[in-house]
C-alpha cells in the first residue's frame, strides 16, 4: 500500500478537467438517460458509498480492518426510521441525528476495541454487528422487534417558508447525490489536512508515528468515530429509501460488502472508493442474468479481486486518469 | 435445582465438543497462514453434505458414510488449498478476509446449485437415549466426546512430536526463517489446511444424526459459533481452543436455561468481548500475539 | 504481467456481455399468437435462505408449465422471470426494480421474508405493477394494503392470527391444555404468531410458563426442553421452521419429553419425514397449516404427484402457496377477459377462486380469507380435524 504519487513530468494534453466534467454532468443527467432500475443501482451505490467513505478512512487512511460498519449502519438506519416515523422531523435533522447516535456509540465501542492487535480488533468489530442484532431483535418496545419498522415516510425538507417533500426514484437519486458529494468532500478534507497525513502515518508504522509525537490513540479513535458518522449518514439514507428497517439491517453481510467496496476500488484512495461502489453494484446487478450462479461469480469475483488486482482498482484507475492527463 | 445445573453443564460440554473440533481446524489454520477462514464452516457442511449422499444415493451404512464424508471433503480442501490458500502464504489481513469469504460463497451455492437449496434430511446414526449418572442422552453425543477427546489427544501429540506438527509450529512462529532453513511452507500450508477441513468434516458428519437437517447454508452458522472460540482460545493455540469451546458451550447451555433461547448466538461474541477488556491477548497465552 | 491480465480481462467480459446481450434476442424468438403475460418471480435464490426460494420457484414453474400447456390463459401464455432477493430488503427491491423496468413484467409475485415484502410493496406501488405474496405473514403487509394504502399489494397467504386463535382453541378445549410453554422461531413470523396466541390463551384459560426463541438454523435445544420438562408444561406451543422441527422432536425422545408433552402450533409436523424422524414425541401434535401434501383433494393431490416426479422430492407449504398464486393469477386474469393490470387487479379483488383447500375471496385490505387446515398427529399420519376461516380485526387507524 504505496502512497499515490503525482507525477511531475511534463504533460501534453490536459484532458482531465472536460473529462471531470463530463462525468459530473453525465451524474447529474443519469434519471433522464437511464432507467428507473439504472437510476435504482446508482442510488444503492450511493447509499454503500457513504459507510465506505468511512470504512476507506479508518481501513485505508489508518490502516484498521474493521467489520462494525454494519452496525453503524444499523443504528443510522434505526435512528432515522424511528424519528421519521415517530416524530415527523425533516430528513436533515434525521440524517444529522442518525450520523451523531452512530458516532456517540461508536465511542464507548471504540475505547475498548482500539486497544486490541488487528485479528482480536477484527473479531471485536464483528461481535458488534451480531450483538447489535440481538438488541434489535430483543429491545422491542423501541425497534418493534423482528417485526422492524415499516413505512418510514418519503424524506421531507422544511427550509424556512419552503418545504417539500422529495418522491420517486429521480428525487431519491439527487438527494443521495447531494449528500454523496458532501460527503466525498469532507473526506477529501480530511485526508488533505494535516490529521490526514498523522492517520497515514500511524498506518505505516504506528511505532515510529507515535515517537514523533501523533498522538495515535486519540487520532484512532476520533477516526473510529468519524467512519460510524459516515455510516449513519447512509443508514439515514438506506431507512428513507427502502422504507423498512428490520434486524437483518445488523448483518455481516454489509460489514462484508463495504469492506469489498474500499478494498476493490482501492484503500486509500477517494476515487477508488466512489469507483468501487459503482463496480460492486454494477456487478451484483449485471450477475443476475444467471440467477442461480449469480453468488457463485461473485465468489469467484472475490477471488479474481484478491489475487490479481491486490491494490485493487486503483492503480488502473490512476493510470487511466494520468494518461488522460497527458503524463507519459 | 443442582441437578438441572450439572445437565446443563453436560449438554454445554457435548456442544462444546462439537465447537471445539471445528474450531481447533480454524485456529491450526490460522498459526499458519495469519488468516481468519471465513470459510471453515462450509467444509463442516460439505462433510454432512457427502455423508447424506454416501447415504441416500449410495445406499451405504453411517460408518461407511463418515469416511465418505470426510474424503469428499479432503479432495475439495486439497483443490481449494492448491488454487487459493496457498497464495495467501504472507498476504495482509483483509486479502485473507476476502478471500475466505469468496471461497464461502462458491461452496456454499455450488451446493445449492447442485443439491438444491431444500433441506434434506439425514438419516444415519446412533440416536437412541442412554442413560448416564441420570441424565438422557442419544448415544451419538457420547460418541461425539469420546471422539472429541480423541482427536484433541492426537493433536497434542502431533503438534509436539511429529515432524509435521513441528514444522507447523515453525511456521506459525516465523515465515521467513523457515524458508531459510528449508521447510516448504506452502506445503505445510496445504497440509495443515486438509488437516483443518477434515476435522470440520468429522465434526460434521458426527452431529449430522443429532442435528438431522442437512442444507447449504448450515456452514455460516457455525463459521459464527466458531470465530469468537480461536480467539478466546489465544490464536493458533491447540489446548486453548479445547478449554475455550467448553467454556462457551457450557456459558451458551445456561443462558438457554436461564435467561432465554433468543440470546444463545448472542453469549459468544458478548463473552469475547468481555474477555477482551479484561485480558486482551487471550485466555491461555501471556503475551498478544496477533 | 498487469497489462496482459487487463486486456485479456477486457476482452473476456466483452465477449460475455455480447452473448448475455444476444441471449434474449435468441430466447425471444419464439412468440405467442397472444401478447404474453409477463410474471415476475422474487425469491431468496442465494444465501442462507434459498432453501425456501427453490421451494418457491418450482412451484411457479410448475404452475407456469401446467398452464401454457394447457394452451395458456385465454391463449396468452405465461412469461416467468425470476430475480434473486437474497433475502434482504436491499436485493428484494433492486430485483423487483429490474423485473419491472428491464423486463416489463405486469405481476410479481414475492417475496417469502416478511422485511423484503414490505419493502417491494412501495415500489410495485409506484409503477403500478400488481404484487402479490405468496408466503408472507407478518399482519403488517395487509394493515397497509387496500384500504390501508397500498392498492397494488395483495395476499394470498394466512396472517398469524387466524392461525393462532385456532391452534390456542383447540388446544384447550379439545385436548384440555392449561400450561404451556414457547418455543418458536426468532423471526417476525414466530414472534407475531405468539403474540397473538397471548391475546387469546386467557380466553381459555391457559397460561405460559415460559418463553423461549430459536434463531434460524439453531440446533441445540437440549438445555431448553430440559428447562420446560422441569417446568412442568402440558404443551409445547410452537411456530417454528419445518426443518427444525425434527431436531426439536428427536431431543424430546431423548430427554423424555416425548408422549408426556405435546406440540401444538406450526412447522411441518405432519409430513412423513418430520413424523419418521421422531414417531413418538410428534404423536398426538396439534398443527394448523395452509396446507399439507396430505390434503384430500384431487388437484392437491395432483399436485404432489407431479412436483414429485418433476423435482425428486416432494413439495413443502412453499411451493404449494407459489404454485397456487399463479393459478389465482392465471384465474384472475381469465376473470378479466384481460391481461390489463387493472382489470386483472379489479377481478381479483371480486375473485371467488376455488383453490385446493377451498373457496378464495379478497377483503378489503386484499387479504385472501383462507381456510386454516387443523390436524392432528395420529398414529404416525396426520388426521384432519377441519377447516376454519375466520376474518381478520384490523387496528383502527
Amino acid at each position: 500500500m504505496s502512497l499515490t504519487q503525482t507525477s511531475e513530468r511534463a504533460r501534453r494534453r490536459d484532458y482531465r478537467i472536460p473529462l471531470g466534467i463530463l462525468l459530473f454532468s453525465v451524474a447529474l443527467a443519469a434519471p433522464f438517460i437511464g432507467s428507473r432500475y439504472v437510476v435504482h443501482a446508482l442510488i444503492i451505490a450511493l447509499v454503500f458509498m457513504l459507510p465506505a467513505h468511512g470504512l476507506n478512512l479508518l481501513v485505508g487512511y489508518t490502516g484498521l480492518l474493521s467489520l462494525a460498519q454494519a452496525a453503524f449502519f444499523g443504528i443510522g438506519a434505526y435512528t432515522a426510521g424511528l424519528l421519521a416515523i415517530g416524530y415527523g422531523t425533516p430528513f436533515y435533522v434525521n440524517a444529522v441525528v442518525a450520523g451523531l447516535a452512530a458516532g456517540a456509540v461508536a465511542l464507548p465501542l471504540g475505547v475498548p476495541a482500539l486497544r486490541l492487535r488487528s485479528t482480536s480488533f477484527v473479531m471485536c468489530t464483528l461481535g458488534f454487528v451480531i450483538i447489535g442484532q440481538a438488541i434489535a431483535k430483543n429491545w422491542i418496545s423501541v425497534t418493534r422487534g423482528d417485526m422492524g419498522l415499516s413505512g418510514i415516510p418519503k424524506p421531507y425538507f422544511e427550509l424556512g417558508p419552503l418545504s417539500f417533500t422529495v418522491g420517486g426514484t429521480t428525487g431519491f437519486y439527487y438527494l443521495a447525490l447531494a449528500i454523496g458529494i458532501l460527503a466525498t468532500l469532507a473526506v477529501f478534507a480530511v485526508v488533505r489536512s494535516p490529521a490526514g497525513r498523522n492517520m497515514v502515518a500511524i498506518r505505516e508504522n504506528e511505532t515510529l508515528a507515535e515517537s514523533l509525537g501523533v498522538p495515535t490513540w486519540h487520532y484512532k479513535l476520533i477516526v473510529f468515530m468519524l467512519s460510524a458518522v459516515f455510516a449513519g449518514v447512509g443508514g439515514s439514507l438506506y431507512a428513507h429509501y427502502l422504507t423498512v428497517v428490520s434486524p437483518l439491517t445488523f448483518q455481516m453481510y454489509y460489514s462484508t460488502t463495504m469492506l469489498i467496496i474500499v478494498l476493490g476500488g482501492g484503500a486509500g484512495m477517494i476515487s477508488g472508493t466512489i469507483f468501487g461502489s459503482l463496480l460492486f453494484v454494477g456487478l451484483t446487478e449485471a450477475l443476475r442474468i444467471t440467477p442461480e450462479l449469480r453468488m457463485i461469480a461473485y465468489g469467484l469475483c472475490l477471488l479474481v479481486l484478491v489475487f490479481w488486482f491486490k491494490q485493487g482498482f486503483a492503480p488502473v484507475i490512476n493510470r487511466v486518469w494520468n494518461a488522460i492527463g497527458g503524463a507519459k | 435445582m443442582v441437578s438441572t445445573l450439572i445437565e446443563q453443564i453436560v449438554n454445554g460440554i457435548v456442544t462444546g465438543s462439537v465447537y471445539a473440533i471445528v474450531a481447533v481446524g480454524m485456529t491450526m489454520i490460522f498459526g499458519v497462514l495469519r488468516a481468519i477462514n471465513f470459510a471453515h464452516g462450509e467444509y463442516y457442511m460439505l462433510g454432512t453434505f457427502g455423508a447424506w449422499f454416501a447415504i441416500d444415493y449410495l445406499g451405504l451404512s453411517y460408518e461407511a458414510s463418515i469416511v465418505v464424508g470426510i474424503l469428499s471433503t479432503i479432495v475439495i480442501a486439497y483443490v481449494v488449498g492448491q488454487l487459493v490458500m496457498r497464495r495467501m502464504v504472507g498476504a495482509p489481513a483483509e486479502s485473507g478476509v476476502l478471500a475466505t469469504l469468496g471461497i464461502a460463497l462458491v461452496l456454499q451455492n455450488t451446493v445449492i446449485l447442485v443439491f438444491g437449496g431444500g433441506y434434506k434430511f439425514f438419516s444415519g446414526g446412533y440416536i437412541e437415549p442412554v442413560s448416564i449418572l441420570g441424565f438422557s442422552l442419544a448415544e451419538q453425543r457420547v460418541l461425539i466426546l469420546v471422539v472429541c477427546l480423541l482427536v484433541f489427544i492426537g493433536l497434542e501429540l502431533m503438534v509436539t512430536h511429529s515432524r509435521m506438527g513441528k514444522a507447523m509450529r515453525a511456521v506459525s512462529q516465523n515465515v521467513e526463517c523457515c524458508e531459510v532453513v528449508g521447510i516448504d511452507v506452502p506445503q505445510v500450508v496445504l497440509r495443515t489446511f486438509i488437516l483443518g477441513a477434515a476435522l470440520a468434516a468429522l465434526s460434521g458428519v458426527l452431529t449430522a444424526p443429532v442435528n438431522v437437517s442437512v442444507y447449504g447454508g448450515m456452514g455460516e452458522l457455525i463459521t459464527f459459533k466458531t470465530l469468537p472460540i480461536i480467539i478466546m482460545g489465544g490464536l493458533g493455540n491447540v489446548r486453548g481452543t479445547f478449554f475455550a469451546a467448553m467454556i462457551l458451550g457450557i456459558a451458551e447451555s445456561l443462558v438457554a436455561t436461564y435467561v432465554g433461547l433468543q440470546y444463545r448466538d448472542t453469549v459468544g461474541f458478548a463473552t469475547l468481548i468481555l474477555m477482551l477488556m479484561w485480558r486482551p491477548h487471550g485466555l491461555f497465552s501471556t503475551q498478544a500475539r496477533f | 504481467m498487469t497489462h496482459t491480465l487487463t486486456r485479456r480481462m477486457l476482452c473476456l467480459s466483452t465477449a460475455l456481455l455480447t452473448v448475455a446481450a444476444l441471449a434474449p434476442g435468441l430466447a425471444g424468438e419464439a412468440k405467442a399468437d397472444e401478447a404474453p403475460i409477463k410474471l415476475g418471480i422474487v425469491a431468496p435464490m442465494s444465501g442462507p435462505n434459498a432453501r425456501y426460494g427453490a421451494f418457491s420457484m418450482h412451484g411457479a414453474e410448475l404452475a407456469v408449465k401446467e398452464i401454457n400447456d394447457a394452451g395458456g390463459v385465454n391463449g396468452h401464455k405465461i412469461e416467468l422471470y425470476n430475480a434473486d432477493s437474497q433475502g434482504t430488503p436491499v436485493e428484494g427491491v433492486s430485483a423487483t426494480r429490474r423485473l419491472i423496468d428491464q423486463d416489463e413484467v405486469d405481476f410479481v409475485i414475492g417475496d417469502v421474508s416478511s422485511s423484503v415484502t414490505l419493502a417491494m410493496q412501495p415500489v410495485a406501488e409506484d409503477a403500478g405493477v400488481l404484487l402479490l405474496n405468496a408466503a408472507s405473514s407478518n399482519p403488517k403487509i395487509t394493515y397497509g394494503a387496500g384500504v390501508g394504502g397500498f392498492k397494488w399489494t395483495y395476499r394470498n397467504y394466512p396472517t398469524d392470527e387466524n392461525r393462532a386463535y385456532v391452534v390456542a382453541k383447540y388446544a384447550a378445549e379439545e385436548r384440555g391444555f392449561t400450561k404451556f410453554a414457547v418455543l418458536s422461531v426468532d423471526s417476525d413470523y414466530g414472534r407475531s404468531a405468539i403474540e397473538f396466541t397471548k391475546k387469546y390463551l386467557p380466553e381459555f384459560k391457559g397460561e405460559i410458563l415460559s418463553e423461549d426463541y430459536y434463531k434460524e438454523g439453531e440446533v441445540d435445544f437440549r438445555s431448553v426442553l430440559a428447562k420446560i420438562r422441569d417446568g412442568g408444561a402440558q404443551a409445547i406451543i410452537m411456530y417454528g421452521l419445518a426443518d427444525t422441527t425434527p431436531i426439536i422432536a428427536r431431543q424430546m425422545v431423548e430427554l423424555g419429553l416425548a408422549g408426556k408433552v405435546t406440540l401444538v402450533g406450526n412447522g411441518e409436523f405432519n409430513t412423513e419425514k418430520t413424523i419418521a424422524s421422531a414417531p413418538t414425541a410428534l404423536e398426538g401434535a396439534v398443527e394448523a397449516a395452509a396446507w399439507l401434501p396430505a390434503w384430500d383433494s384431487p388437484e392437491s393431490k395432483a399436485f404432489v404427484e407431479k412436483f414429485t416426479t418433476t423435482y425428486n422430492e416432494a413439495p413443502n407449504n412453499h411451493a404449494y402457496v407459489h404454485w397456487d398464486t399463479v393459478n389465482l393469477l392465471a384465474a384472475a386474469v381469465r376473470e378479466a377477459g384481460s391481461v390489463e393490470r387493472e382489470a386483472v387487479r379489479d377481478a381479483l379483488s371480486k375473485i371467488k377462486y376455488k383453490s385446493p383447500v377451498g373457496e378464495v375471496t379478497f377483503d378489503d385490505h386484499n387479504q385472501a380469507r383462507l381456510p386454516m387446515i387443523l390436524l392432528q398427529i395420529e398414529d404416525g399420519k396426520p388426521s384432519i380435524k377441519g377447516a376454519f376461516t375466520a376474518d381478520i380485526q384490523y387496528p383502527a387507524n
